[in-house]
């Protein structure tokens, strides 16, 4: 599989990380190389193996128990005020 | 005080007091942590304790940092414990300190920490290998007597292999996730550093089992692990894994047969065993994980905590920029991947393809142990190698799990036990035994045997890294 610095670029987007054009083209060129090794995967007959298997996970009665204290939620928030998490506008920029 | 920490925790336990064996740890970290940046946070505070131990620093306190190697993290303090850390604090452990790890556990060699590389103790120039590299280099430089590491791929199997001590990784869903930083939900498990087996068995018994805090969690009975310590290895049926042990050659080879004779001289019945897909370990590996990583990692996001960059204006700033400062390259590598292996249009070609091979090696694997009680290979395919020497060939970075990676993939449990040293560099060699699901017992018998027989575990690098000095 070829990775081209546009192909490196769409990806990028959806991942939320942002590189230069050189940053793209060495990104791109590694891909390439590790993916032609992860090709090899196509050699395999996998004729009656399903992507899924039927092991579920358990879950838990859904009830009510305490949560994290708010305190100490805060004293890791990059920015905070009245009890939330503040961020940059999200429509209209600046 | 180096006696002490030369035992292992059962017997080092028995000769001290509490508050005697935690100081005896923090004055040995204090000797050797310069050289060794075997830990990143030192808890110069610790209570006393009868387990003193060092945790990856991707595993959560509620009284120490947790940076996962990362910038991204910032100045985080976890608010609570992880389960395996309150069920150790129940049961007298201290936390010494916070051991380095390649970056949110991505590598093999502990040179993608963004707080630099920790070494090997038997040759600083070289890595202790990853991601708990920092772990088995604390426990094989006798700075503590059992440390916490996880696994993803091998993560602690292949740094116990390199540094000459024991690591185990339990079977998915032994131990309770909870307080684990995410990498790959599906493949990820705590892990145990220790000198010998009888404390790897003891410390998994301390936090094995249910969590209703992690639903993937085992609800299968857990305990007794010790119970057939000592009682040898006649009639048990051991498989050499013929696709992964035939193309070796040199010391790794040779030191394999030697260990498989050991093994032969109790009693055990050897015969090849085949596992055909193995050697796609690796393919399937770099798909999955990434993929998983890719969805794990988007909440690293600079809102809630962690980096937030001083550069960002809009929402959009926020995210790309905190990511692009906070995270260090093979983070951005296997996030690419991940996501390139999940975006429409390749989704079945690589993530669906990579999980039924996946899928074909778990049949495999269940065939081979309808014949085998244990399958061994080499735990690593060569000793510990030079810092640097990999690290501008990812691809050849990734391989030296080929021999771990398979386990994390199938679910099962794997241990590394110390196997002997290469000739010319005295650099410790490996062997790796793998059991059925919840076959943990079985494997503490085998690998406690072969290490009474051979006693690898009582060398010391010590002289070597003061001779450095």
């Amino acid at each position: 599989m070829k990775i081209d610095r546009d192909e490196a670029r769409r990806v990028a987007g959806l991942a939320h990380l942002e590189f230069d054009d050189a940053g793209l083209d060495r990104m791109a060129a590694e891909m390439t190389k590790i993916l032609t090794y992860i090709d090899q995967l196509n050699e395999v007959d996998v004729e009656g193996f399903e992507e899924h298997d039927a092991t579920v996970t358990p879950l838990r009665e859904d009830e009510p128990r305490p949560s994290l204290d708010r305190e100490l939620v805060a004293r890791n928030a990059p920015a905070w005020r009245d009890g939330l998490f503040v961020v940059p506008k999200v429509i209209g920029g600046e | 005080m180096s006696d002490l920490l030369d035992l292992p925790w059962h017997e080092g336990r028995e000769r001290v007091s509490p508050r005697e064996y935690v100081d005896a740890c923090l004055r040995a970290i204090d000797a050797h942590n310069e050289k060794l940046n075997a830990f990143l946070h030192v808890n110069r505070d610790a209570p006393a304790g009868m387990l003193p131990m060092a945790v990856k620093d991707n595993i959560v306190t509620s009284d120490m940092p947790a940076t996962c190697g990362s910038r991204i993290l910032g100045e985080f303090h976890s608010p609570f414990d992880a389960t395996a850390i309150a069920r150790l604090r129940a049961r007298g452990a201290a936390f010494v300190g916070k051991t380095n790890l390649d970056e949110f556990a991505m590598g093999s060699s502990n040179e993608h920490s963004a707080f630099g590389p920790a070494r090997n103790p038997w040759d600083p120039s070289r890595v202790p290998g990853g991601s708990s590299g920092g772990s088995a280099a604390a426990v094989a430089a006798r700075l503590v007597p059992v440390a916490l590491g996880s696994e993803t791929g091998g993560s602690v199997r292949q740094p116990a292999a390199l540094c000459g001590v024991v690591g185990l990784k339990p079977t998915y869903g032994r131990i309770s996730r909870w307080g684990l930083v995410a990498f790959a939900s599906g493949l990820d498990q705590i892990g145990i550093v220790t000198k010998t087996v009888r404390d790897s068995a003891e410390v998994l018994d301390i936090i094995a089992g249910h969590d209703p805090l992690d639903s993937t969690s085992s609800i299968e009975p857990a305990g007794d692990s010790a119970a057939d310590l000592g009682r040898g290895v006649k009639g048990l049926r051991f498989g050499i894994v013929r696709e992964a042990v035939e193309p070796l050659a040199g010391e790794v080879r040779e030191n394999f047969d030697a260990s498989v004779e050991v093994l032969r001289r109790g009693g055990a019945i050897i015969e090849e065993a085949s596992i055909p897909t193995i050697g796609y370990a690796i393919a399937i590996y770099y798909i999955v994980a990434n993929a998983e990583a890719s969805a794990n990692l988007s909440r690293f996001d600079g809102i809630r905590y962690g980096h937030r960059s001083k550069r960002a204006r809009t929402l959009d700033d926020v995210y790309f920029d905190s990511r692009g400062e906070g995270f260090g390259a093979e983070v951005k590598r296997r996030i690419m991947l991940g996501t390139f292996a999940l975006s429409a249009g390749y989704y079945d070609a690589y993530y669906g393809r990579a999980q039924r091979v996946r899928a074909k090696l778990r049949h495999e694997f269940a065939e081979a142990f309808r014949s085998f009680d244990s399958l061994i290979t080499p735990t690593t395919p060569e000793p510990a190698f030079r810092i640097g020497e990999k690290t501008d060939d990812p691809l050849s970075m990734y391989l030296s799990d080929i021999f771990t990676a398979p386990a994390n993939l199938v679910g099962i449990p794997a241990i590394a036990v110390p196997s002997g040293f290469s000739r010319a560099e005295g650099l410790p060699l490996s062997l790796q035994i793998m059991g059925p699901h919840f076959g943990e017992r079985a494997l503490f018998r085998a690998a406690e045997f072969f290490e009474s027989e051979t006693g690898y575990w009582k060398h010391s690098p010590l002289p070597a890294l003061r001779g450095e000095g």
